[in-house]
């Protein structure tokens, strides 16, 4: 409802405006709009707006609805009426008069209208007349009717151009009266008669010959300008300051060119003034300027060289360096179980052993030189030192050859049976190494010679040794010994012997052996040191092969000297380093060998352990190489290939060997100190070291106290634990103990039944157990796992003959689990049955337009909104000839209601006249009147 | 007979809004009927599946799934200051920050123009845990002009100023705005009076500083009967107070003149802390 109602409304109000529009055209427009109101008190009721919007100005809104309807009305009146009126006729009058049918003139423009139009007339009948003083007469003859023949035709053959002129000029008149209205008429034609052809073609010649000047002009002072560039130009370059900018080659070279160019210029000025368009042909050459200024363009600048860096950025880089290291190694740590993304990082050499672990051969190694970390040792400078150490190394060679070849075979003897497998792989490459060598260089040919013969000695030699080997096995023991007292005398024979500079790298332990055994520890390192410098990775590709060789003999070497029986530590020590460095730069080779030794030691303890009687603790060159392995390979990994089997196997020994005397115990403590320093850094659970230091706490118990722990007790059983550490006197004295002192003590010392020792070892067992406890304290079970222990602890610390250090350090420890436990027990979170979070109810989003405009339509199909938009304004239209029609309607059968009344009013009068008539003849004829007195009255 | 219900489908229109209240009258009785016996069908079999669910589970403590005919609370925010203009060729909506020239121009006061105010306030109802938990009614707004609109719930208003501007400015257009992808309307503009949109059994409640009942939020709410539905009415123009023409209870709930948005979340909070919506 209220919309129609308002669509009325704005309907109508467009229609008033249209009214508006058109009244305005006229000049009367003024006059009504200035009398206008007043007429009807209706129309001044205006329209209320619905919504205030501020800042808006709605023309249409502010309209007056009476007015509107009154002016609709009137409108009908004018034709709708009309038109009704007229329906009935058959005939019309149509008003012909000018301006009548124009509503909007007043009564003074239509008296002009008139006027020109008469005036035209006349002109369109004086067509071929005149233009005489006595126009004025003639048109006034003109103007009362005269007809065009009565005139006489004036001189036509006279003058042929006037005449023709004239007639132009005529014909022109006539064209704009046909073309223009009345008003514009006479004055359009008088400019156009000003043109005649002639005229036009004059003016076309002068404009084309005042073009031609001016583009000459043009040219001209384009030439002096030109002119005065070039000497500027020779005078820039004559002048210093061009000099300055430029090199002096250049500058010649444009010397050169200017001198040409003023001789060129003088010759063209003349052709300038002679052939102006010569120019463009000399253009077609490449000229010499152009060149020189490409030329100069293309020129080097000086570039600026990279920031020489501050400390702090030199730090800064560092430490990025180390992230980034770090990073890597956290990722490793992490999620190294699916190797696939770290296929990608081809300097991840890891990843590539995890990949095919199986592949023995060395040989594939050619693209690891990247991680040799030696490489601040530049080319030049190991060139240069190359060269020196080989200008000394010819005298020295011969002495240093020559050394010792009879310990070889004794060397031989003294290595374990493990080795052989490593020794067969050294010995193909040996082989290879030998062509190599005779390729080699020219100047050293002596060394090389003889170098061959040793070789080719010691391959023999070794062939033998194998066979012998086999059959040797249990005699080695005795050979050992023997071995090592002749070795004692030789070193201390040629301990003042001199080391040769340029070393190659040893390709047997024999030949190793052999070169540094009459040497001091240092001498030995500093050997180590110049062959690792002589056949440096980086220097030369085969070397690689060569120090592959070379790490083996010295892993080798390195067991050899852990299993001597007066333990030669100190060397020990000072090996690993190099050992380190060396399995950085071949790291693939390294965890190779590392994890052949390791298969052999494990296939080594299965047998062992089979054995009763024999003890199956690992050897002390076994911990040895345990321990510098985990120093070489990264212990944090998640998985790596050497890493995981060592680890494995050390809690293998762990569980599985029988603790019989007290050095079984030292070295069981000693490999739990070693499992704690890798899984420091891995954070690793290896319960077997926990159990096992468990078992050691147990084992300091009393026999009666021990029943109790129900848990363990099948655990004892395998380990056949009697109270080994239980402390039985109360005076006992705990010093640290050394473990290469122990391992050297046999196994029946009475030592080991000592009090002291027991204490001690207590102490050691208490601190790795600490370790323990701070590694694990992370992990959600750490209560369940450290709370027995704590329970065994109290209990220990019951115990009657317990020093009081160890009590206190007993509680200690039992104390920081139960803290610990505490902590897990505070933060652990109750199980939960459907523990489902409410779900929020769920939200949408409205959708809305940035910068909406009101009716426009945000149809994303252009052409569905516009078939909308159409289809609104059918319908609208359509509404609106409806509403038309029906008042249409309205008015016509109210005119036809007036009309039916009036003429009901006129009918009802004529009868009442009529009737009147009849009743006054009535009364008359009545009384008697008729006839007589009154009629005969009248008709007198 | 006139044909099976069953063969009638469901109706087309959820009956649930006040909006056609004179459709629901014309429901016929037998239909309703017939619904009513359907629905104490439904309902029964469901509890009785439900109870087996608890025998299983014996102990453990199920949590009631419809929360449909729990009590909730209705939010009016009165008075908000959302106004559109004609700036230049453009509608915008009024803003002291933007339009103070042109505000100060047309005779009116810049501070009054603040539909940040109203912004904040609809968030804070819309993002309380009220809300979350399905326990917020409705959510209608007045502007200071006297045009009544009703937000839904589920709506997640703009949390930018600028749009939010935007979706105003179109509401106050158009009329209504509606969801991303569907025809269901968020944002509608409605009919004056709101009380008629409001519930029977509602308890409205007004606040304002200048109010000398001064009560605690907290124990106030825990005293209203449970089944209640709560009407809160706050203000959102920038001074001044709402009309209690009909808020039942006109309260003061603390001794500092508060804005808007925090009052709201005070009255959310107590909510939740009385329903136990962590």
């Amino acid at each position: 409802m209220a919309k129609t109602a308002k669509t009325s409304k704005s309907d109508s109000s467009s229609k008033k405006k249209k009214m508006k529009k058109s009244s305005k055209s006229g000049p009367k427009a003024k006059d009504m709009k200035l009398k206008a109101p007043k007429e009807n008190p209706f129309e001044t009721i205006w329209s209320r707006r619905k919504f205030d919007i501020l800042g808006k100005k709605r023309k249409g809104e502010q309209r007056r609805i009476g007015e509107a309807r009154s002016s609709a009305i009137e409108k009908r009146k004018k034709t709708l009426l009309k038109e009704y009126e007229q329906s009935a006729k058959s005939s019309m009058f149509v008003d012909k008069r000018i301006g009548e049918n124009d509503e909007g003139l007043g009564e003074f423009d239509k008296a002009i209208m008139r006027s020109q139009r008469e005036r035209q007339v006349k002109l369109k009948k004086n067509k071929y007349n005149l233009s005489d003083e006595d126009e004025e007469d003639f048109e006034i003859g003109a103007s009362l009717g005269r007809d065009d023949f009565d005139e006489e035709v004036p001189f036509d053959e006279d003058d042929e151009d006037y005449g023709r002129d004239d007639k132009s000029a005529i014909l022109g008149q006539l064209n704009s009266h046909g073309s223009q209205n009345a008003q514009a008429g006479p004055m359009e034609a008088e400019e156009n008669r000003k043109k005649s052809k002639k005229e036009v073609m004059e003016e076309i010649i002068q404009k084309s010959k005042f073009f031609k000047a001016q583009k000459a002009k043009d040219r001209e002072e384009n030439d002096e300008l030109t002119e005065q560039l070039d000497k500027d130009f020779t005078s820039l370059v004559n002048s210093k300051a061009l000099l300055s900018l430029t090199q002096p080659d250049k500058i010649h070279a444009l010397k050169a060119l200017v001198n040409k160019n003023i001789l060129v210029g003088n010759v063209k000025k003349d052709e300038v003034a002679e052939a102006p368009r010569k120019g463009p042909i000399g253009k077609e050459k490449p000229d010499t300027y152009e060149m020189l200024v490409s030329e100069m363009a293309l020129d080097i600048r000086a570039r600026p060289s990279n920031r020489t860096k501050t400390p702090e950025e030199i730090a800064q880089e560092e430490k990025e360096r180390l992230e980034l290291l770090e990073q890597e190694r956290q990722k490793r740590m992490a999620a190294a179980a699916d190797g696939s993304d770290e296929d990608g990082n081809a300097s991840d050499d890891d990843s590539k052993l995890i990949k095919d672990p199986r592949t023995i051969s060395g040989d594939d190694l050619g693209d690891d030189l990247e991680e040799a970390p030696r490489t601040k040792l530049g080319w030049i400078a190991e060139i240069l030192r190359k060269k020196e150490s080989e200008l000394e190394g010819e005298d020295a060679a011969s002495t240093g050859d020559s050394e010792s070849e009879e310990d070889d075979g004794e060397d031989e003897g003294s290595d374990d049976g493990e080795d052989e497998e490593s020794d067969e792989s050294d010995e193909e490459q040996g082989k290879t190494q030998t062509i190599k060598d005779w390729e080699q260089s020219d100047d050293d040919i002596i060394d090389t010679e003889e170098e061959d013969d040793d070789e080719g000695s010691g391959d023999d030699a070794k062939k033998v040794m194998k066979i012998k080997d086999h059959k040797q096995v249990a005699i080695k023991g005795k050979e050992v010994g023997t071995s090592q007292t002749k070795k004692e005398k030789t070193t201390v024979k040629h301990q003042q012997s001199e080391l040769p500079y340029t070393i190659e790298a040893p390709k047997t332990l024999e030949e190793f052996t052999s070169l540094i055994d009459n040497c001091s520890d240092d001498q030995v390192i500093e050997a180590i040191k110049r062959i690792r410098a002589f056949n440096a990775i980086t220097v030369a590709a085969e070397n690689k092969k060569k120090m592959q060789v070379f790490y083996g003999v010295l892993l080798q070497y390195f067991a050899v000297l852990a299993n001597k029986k007066p333990l030669n530590f100190k060397l020990l020590n000072l090996i690993v380093k190099p050992l380190m460095e060396m399995s950085a730069a071949t790291p693939y080779f390294a965890a190779i060998c590392a994890r052949q030794r390791l298969q052999r030691t494990r296939t080594q303890f299965c047998e062992d352990i089979k054995l009763t009687g024999k003890s199956s603790w690992p050897s002390l060159k076994t911990i040895f190489l345990l321990r510098l392995w985990s120093m070489i390979f990264p212990c944090s990994d998640f998985r790596h290939c050497v890493m995981t089997p060592a680890i494995l196997l050390m809690c293998e020994y762990l569980m599985r060997c029988p603790i019989i005397c007290g050095r079984d115990i030292a070295i069981a403590s000693f490999l739990c100190s070693l499992l704690l320093s890798v899984a420091k850094q891995s954070q690793k659970f290896c319960p077997e070291a926990i159990v096992f230091l468990q078992t050691l706490l147990m084992a300091a118990l009393d026999k009666e106290h021990r029943s109790e722990n129900i848990q363990l007790n099948n655990l004892m059983e395998i380990k056949e634990l009697e109270p080994l550490l239980c402390i039985r006197s109360s005076n006992v004295e705990m010093d640290s103990l050394d473990f290469l002192e122990l391992t050297d003590l046999p196994e029946d010392s009475q030592y080991f039944q000592s009090d002291n020792y027991r204490a001690s070892m207590l102490v050691t067992v208490l601190e790795t157990l600490q370790g323990f406890v701070n590694v694990y304290k992370e992990l959600i079970s750490f209560p369940e796992i450290f709370t027995p222990i704590s329970k065994l602890l109290c209990k220990l610390a019951g115990e009657n003959h317990i020093p009081d250090a160890l009590r206190e350090k007993m509680k200690d420890v039992s104390q920081l689990i139960d803290t610990k436990s505490q902590e897990h027990h505070m933060l652990r979170q109750p199980l939960k049955m459907r523990n489902k979070k409410p779900v929020p109810i769920r939200m949408v989003n409205p959708k809305f337009e940035e910068n909406y405009v009101k009716g426009r339509d945000y149809d994303p199909d252009r052409e569905r909104a516009e078939k909308k938009k159409l289809r609104k304004r059918i319908k609208e239209e359509a509404k609106g000839a409806v509403r038309e029609l029906r008042k249409d309607n309205e008015f016509l059968s109210k005119a036809k209601e007036r009309e039916r009344a009036l003429l009901a009013a006129e009918k009802a009068e004529k009868y009442g006249k009529n009737l009147a008539f009849l009743q006054e003849q009535e009364h008359a004829f009545k009384s008697g009147q008729l006839g007589k007195g009154k009629g005969q009255k009248r008709r007198r | 007979m006139v044909r099976a219900y069953k063969v009638k489908g469901e109706k087309r229109k959820k009956k649930g809004e006040n909006y056609d209240k004179e459709e629901e009258i014309e429901v016929p009785l037998e239909e309703e009927e017939s619904t009513k016996r359907m629905k104490t069908e439904h309902t029964a079999a469901d509890t009785e599946a439900a109870e087996r669910v608890v025998d299983l589970l014996s102990g453990i403590p199920v949590v009631a799934a419809d929360q449909t005919n729990k009590a909730g609370v209705i939010f009016i925010i009165e008075r908000a200051s959302l106004e559109i203009a004609k700036i230049g060729k453009t509608y915008q909506l009024l803003n002291s920050d933007e339009h103070s020239n042109f505000l100060k121009k047309n005779g009116r006061n810049p501070s009054d123009y603040r539909p940040d105010i109203a912004h904040q306030a609809m968030l804070s109802i819309l993002d309380s845990r009220v809300n979350k938990a399905g326990r917020l009614k409705a959510l209608y707004v007045r502007t200071e002009k006297g045009v009544l609109f009703e937000v839904k719930p589920h709506v997640r208003i703009p949390r930018t100023f600028k749009r939010f501007a935007g979706i105003m400015l179109q509401l106050l257009q158009k009329l209504s705005i509606t969801a991303v992808g569907k025809r269901e309307k968020l944002l509608r503009v409605i009919k004056n009076p709101v009380t008629q949109y409001l519930p029977i059994d509602c308890r409205k409640i007004g606040f304002s500083h200048s109010s000398e009942k001064l009560v605690d939020i907290q124990d106030y709410v825990n005293g209203v009967n449970n089944d209640t539905n709560l009407v809160f009415v706050v203000g959102a123009m920038a001074h001044g107070k709402i009309d209690k023409d009909y808020v039942e209870d006109y309260l003061s709930i603390s001794d500092y003149p508060l804005s808007a948005a925090y009052c709201i979340s005070m009255i959310t909070n107590a909510m939740e802390r009385k329903w136990k919506i962590l």
